[in-house]
């Protein structure tokens, strides 16, 4: 799950998760072959300045679905 | 004291404090993180929790959601008339009971008191799959930031000096520091160079290096202060600063009691 | 003691003594304790 909070700044950045990951996603289908996924102007538009917040967003990896089949 | 506003909005203020000591600047600033209350969630009681968190991570994330205070209608749990032992006076109560498949999110949570809720309401929790079940009651009081980073109200609220740009005579116009800036803040108008923004200036010093006839100097003024102060939505920008300094005001009333009995 | 079998996740009752830890329904090997019903109180931070 993603952190509730920037974990340098405190900020709430899991409010935005929902919305950046389908709006990631979105983009992920409509990029052309070759063309880099830049997700930068997404961020700015969920307002997540800093680069601490940003990192929190851009390096999260969901894992709820690999253990679910372990409990 | 001067007060220049440059941004004020719900969540978020900017304004450049000046003709004060950088101690006092330093104090609004500390006030700000630990001296104005605020609710968050302190325990909870787990009935049932079959989800792919440990309980200890669920609660840990629950105390970290942000809750509308209004500080008015509570009392710290040590000042309240149960001494301690939790009444509607000084606790609030949000209970959350989902079963999968779902993402249970801040907004499932029912309060018993209406306005102190979450403020975001999209913050997932726990993400549910089929017939794995939350079942819990949390606990929200009073508190202060030196507590617990939960209690604080405010994130990133910090204060920077303003600097002091000066163009000396040996300027020839080469406007190879309007380039070297990474915050445009100079510009060249009417064949002389001005600083536009002052306070973009990160005081970097890529105009100085940029700059081969020396002209640039920088400087910060000691007197004059840029404040940045984000909420978590506990409060509105306005009223952490306004309860920041009434604390520091209270607390300088404090002193001035206790002397008068001597 | 009631545990749960992590293989068939049956109910299984067990008698260490008799069989030792081995679920009796299709004799694998690791059993699970089950949560308590009791409530538990975990501080938020």
């Amino acid at each position: 799950m993603i952190p509730v909070r920037c974990f340098t700044c405190g900020k709430v950045i899991s409010e935005v998760w929902e919305e950046y990951r389908s709006r990631v996603e979105e983009r992920k289908k409509n990029l052309q072959k070759g063309e880099v996924l830049k997700v930068g102007d997404i961020l700015d538009d969920l307002g997540v300045e800093r680069y601490c917040c940003r990192r929190m967003l851009l390096s999260h990896v969901e894992l709820v679905d690999v253990l679910a089949p372990y409990q | 004291m001067k007060l220049e506003i440059l941004e004020l909005k719900d969540r978020k203020a900017k304004f450049v404090l000046s003709e004060v000591t950088p101690a006092f600047a330093n104090s609004l600033r500390r006030a700000m993180i630990s001296d104005v209350p605020k609710m968050a969630i302190d325990y909870v009681d787990i009935y049932d929790n079959t989800s792919v968190l440990f309980d200890e991570m669920l609660s840990l994330r629950l105390g970290l959601i942000p809750l509308k205070t209004n500080a008015d209608m509570y009392r710290f749990p040590a000042e309240c008339e149960c001494k301690g032992a939790g009444c509607a006076l000084c606790q609030v109560s949000l209970t959350l009971s989902a079963e999968g498949p779902c993402v249970v999110h801040s907004r499932d949570l029912k309060s018993s008191d209406p306005e102190t809720v979450p403020v975001d309401q999209n913050i997932p929790i726990v993400e549910l799959k089929t017939g794995q079940k939350v079942v819990l009651t949390a606990v929200a009081r009073l508190g202060n930031g030196k507590e617990h980073a939960k209690f604080q109200p405010v994130c990133a609220s910090g204060y920077k000096n303003v600097p002091v740009i000066s163009i000396g005579e040996k300027c020839d116009m080469c406007k190879m520091c309007i380039d070297a800036c990474p915050r445009g803040v100079f510009k060249a108008d009417k064949g002389k160079l001005v600083v536009t923004d002052l306070y973009k200036c990160s005081l970097c010093k890529h105009c100085i290096e940029a700059c081969d006839t020396g002209a640039i100097t920088l400087d910060t003024d000691n007197e004059a202060f840029i404040f940045t102060v984000e909420t978590d939505g506990s409060y509105t920008a306005h009223d952490i600063i306004d309860s920041a300094m009434k604390s520091l005001k209270g607390r300088a009333d404090q002193l001035s009691e206790i002397m008068s009995a001597f | 003691m009631v545990y749960k079998c992590a293989h068939c996740k049956q109910t299984v009752e067990i008698d260490k003594d008799l069989q030792g830890i081995r679920c009796p329904f299709c004799g694998h090997r690791i059993l699970v304790k089950e949560r308590p019903t009791n409530i538990k109180r975990v501080p938020a931070q």
